[in-house]
């Protein structure tokens, strides 16, 4: 009997595997074909999944036109009922796109996020860290021209020193992050406040979640991630920020390779629809 | 009424059940109950009485649990920011907790049948007292149980759980038990609440809602999030299905991230000892080189004495006599035999509790 119903278990599994690597094979080949028929099966398709996995957003099809966006990109931010202070891209997937990020990092920015931090787990984007600022002022300059040079970058990398005073002038921050500013951020911290008792500057029954919280959060005084879009099947944080995400609306999408402009925009009006309550 | 629903489950959901069983299915699961109030508002009753719903659900999802072969169930039942709340349902709550735990002391037999084992988390300080009383004793009525565990957080918040496992550990500091330099991943897990749990491999959330709202952030970091749109009292066991089978389908690409980590953290954890020892025999030798052997035999010793000053920290032994005068004393409301009192031996209740737990555990 147990080897019927593990017979069964293998069949299903196999089922939705097929059905998974379906619909990446369509969304990937057949929406630049943009026919109607193609569409409704498509979204035939994509029933079960909307079915089964209800906060999946699906993708729009990629259209490759940009001409004419970089004016909607701030109408659109406004047109929002409330814009992410700040979003934090998770990239749940085995094989990081640099260009794809830098879209969305730029996407972003010219929306009127402030915030962006770009994170996966296996810390590649921190040690490809200048090929990913490259990328996006390559893509800044692409994506808004002109008015590029409005929307000035800071990136952060822990260990860099920055000087204050840049902060003050630049319009959005960029954070690239990777395992060790999650739970080993929150040790270091702990260490830091040992080492303080036993330097007798403090005292262990004082130390709160506000005193934790002012340490986790260093100098620059960065607000919590509002949003994290996610990225890939996989369905974790994957050690991202355990500390700040206690509040943090999480919006899956599908896959970061070539991702449009609408999909940001469609997890976006998600996020402006969501009611937080904070526990009243 | 009863905190175990009787009753099984009919053919088909046997069948699925057994199906499910053929893959990987999770050991400890999480669930966040939300869209009580909102069930109420549905239906057109008091949210009292959704709430009570709430805890009906609550009774069938833990036989589905056990039919299902998932021993560790943790809960959220009530966070420190639902304080926040008028009053009358605060009131209305705490009313329904007491009633509750005192139904579980009412069915030991039951519960003893099942072999569940009722544990309480989060800052008990902060509840009325005759219910912090009621739920120590249900704790210690069903300690011994071990088949199944059921997880109640109440009161509780993520960061006010690791901020007082930092503030054990900076205790520990002060009481010269153990060093700034011995505080890691694997010590802080073992300071939180759950340290006698491993962590939850699956997270489920109803009602729609996608965040985590301060709920085991430390644990889950590794762990399957599902979150469904049904509210919580109309959970049903399809949806419990339907969520181990995303599980399973996150279940190998989760296990190597968990592996990479562990991989990561003993790494770190070497290097830290390996800066240690760097420095004690810079500080020995006075600047002249030691040689590789001796180095890597300064590196066992000190770890090796690292572990034992972390086991002393964890486990002290002469103070459990204290401990268990303490909380049998608290049982039998008579005063204790001992005079040191238990706050100047550990910092917070829960420390002791989980001390005594994992005391209890050995000696077993």
């Amino acid at each position: 009997m147990a080897l019927v119903f593990e017979f069964v278990w293998r069949l299903l599994h196999a089922l939705l595997h097929l059905h998974r690597t379906l619909v990446t094979w369509f969304r990937s080949h057949l929406w630049k074909w943009n026919g109607r028929i193609w569409k409704r099966a498509v979204a035939a398709l994509l029933v079960p999944i909307a079915l089964g996995f209800p906060n999946h957003k699906k993708l729009a099809p990629t259209t490759g036109k940009r001409v004419g966006r970089r004016f909607r990109f701030g109408a659109d931010g406004k047109a929002l009922e409330k814009l992410p202070l700040h979003v934090g891209l998770l990239i749940a997937e085995e094989e990081p796109r640099y260009s794809d990020i830098a879209n969305l990092v730029v996407w972003c920015m010219a929306v009127g996020i402030s915030y962006v931090s770009v994170y996966d787990n296996q810390g590649v984007f921190r040690r490809n860290n200048s090929r990913l600022m490259e990328e996006i002022l390559k893509q800044q300059q692409e994506q808004l021209g002109a008015d590029g040079s409005k929307y000035s970058v800071e990136f952060l990398s822990n260990g860099s020193d920055k000087q204050d005073h840049q902060v003050l002038s630049c319009q959005a921050v960029v954070k690239v992050l990777s395992p060790e500013d999650g739970r080993q951020g929150i040790v270091e911290a702990a260490q830091k406040l040992c080492r303080a008792v036993e330097q007798r500057e403090r005292a262990a029954k004082d130390i709160d979640v506000t005193v934790l919280d002012s340490l986790l959060r260093e100098s620059r005084n960065i607000p919590d991630p509002d949003l994290v879009l996610k990225f890939g099947a996989v369905q974790s944080t994957l050690g991202y920020l355990p500390w700040h995400i206690r509040l943090s609306e999480f919006i899956s999408l599908p896959t970061h390779a070539n991702i449009s402009y609408e999909d940001l925009l469609g997890a976006l009006q998600s996020f402006a629809a969501c009611e937080q309550r904070f526990g009243k | 009424m009863s905190w175990i629903r009787e009753g099984d489950l009919n053919l088909i959901e046997r069948i699925s059940a057994n199906i499910l069983k053929a893959g990987p299915i999770p050991k400890h699961v999480a669930f966040i109950m939300d869209g009580n109030r909102r069930y109420a508002r549905k239906r057109q009753v008091e949210r009292q009485e959704g709430h009570s719903q709430g805890f009906e659900k609550l009774a069938e999802t833990l036989r589905w649990c056990l039919r299902l072969d998932i021993r560790e169930v943790t809960v959220y039942a009530f966070s420190i920011e639902n304080f926040k709340r008028s009053k009358d349902e605060v009131d209305g709550l705490m009313e329904l907790a007491k009633q509750k735990f005192t139904r579980l002391l009412e069915e030991q037999e039951n519960l003893e049948k099942h072999g569940v084992c009722i544990r309480v988390l989060g800052d008990l300080t902060l509840l009325p007292l005759d219910l912090q009383e009621v739920i120590a004793k249900a704790v210690l009525a069903t300690k011994t149980h071990n088949k199944c565990f059921l997880n109640v957080c109440f009161a509780y918040t993520s960061r006010h759980e690791i901020a007082s496992a930092v503030r054990e550990m900076a205790w520990g500091v002060e009481q010269g038990l153990i060093r700034p330099s011995d505080v890691s991943e694997a010590l802080l897990s073992q300071c939180l609440y759950t340290s006698n749990s491993p962590n939850p491999d699956m997270l489920i959330r109803t009602s729609g809602e996608v965040r985590l709202s301060d709920f085991l952030l430390w644990q889950t970091s590794y762990s399957c999030l599902v979150f469904q749109s049904v509210l919580w009292p109309e959970y049903s066991f399809w949806n419990l299905c339907e969520a181990i089978l995303q599980y399973q389908l996150s279940h190998r690409s989760l296990q190597k991230a968990r592996e990479q980590h562990r991989e990561s953290q003993a790494l770190q954890q070497l290097e830290a000892d390996r800066s240690c020892v760097a420095e004690l025999l810079q500080h020995r030798s006075n600047g002249t080189p030691v040689d590789a052997q001796s180095r890597q035999e300064a590196l066992h010793s000190y770890t090796a004495s690292r572990e034992e000053r972390v086991r002393h920290f964890l486990v002290p032994g002469p103070l459990t006599r204290t401990l268990h005068g303490y909380l049998l004393a608290k049982e039998n409301n008579t005063p204790s035999g001992d005079d040191v009192p238990l706050q100047a031996v550990f910092p917070t209740i829960t420390a002791a509790l989980r001390v005594y737990h994992a005391q209890e555990h050995m000696i077993r």
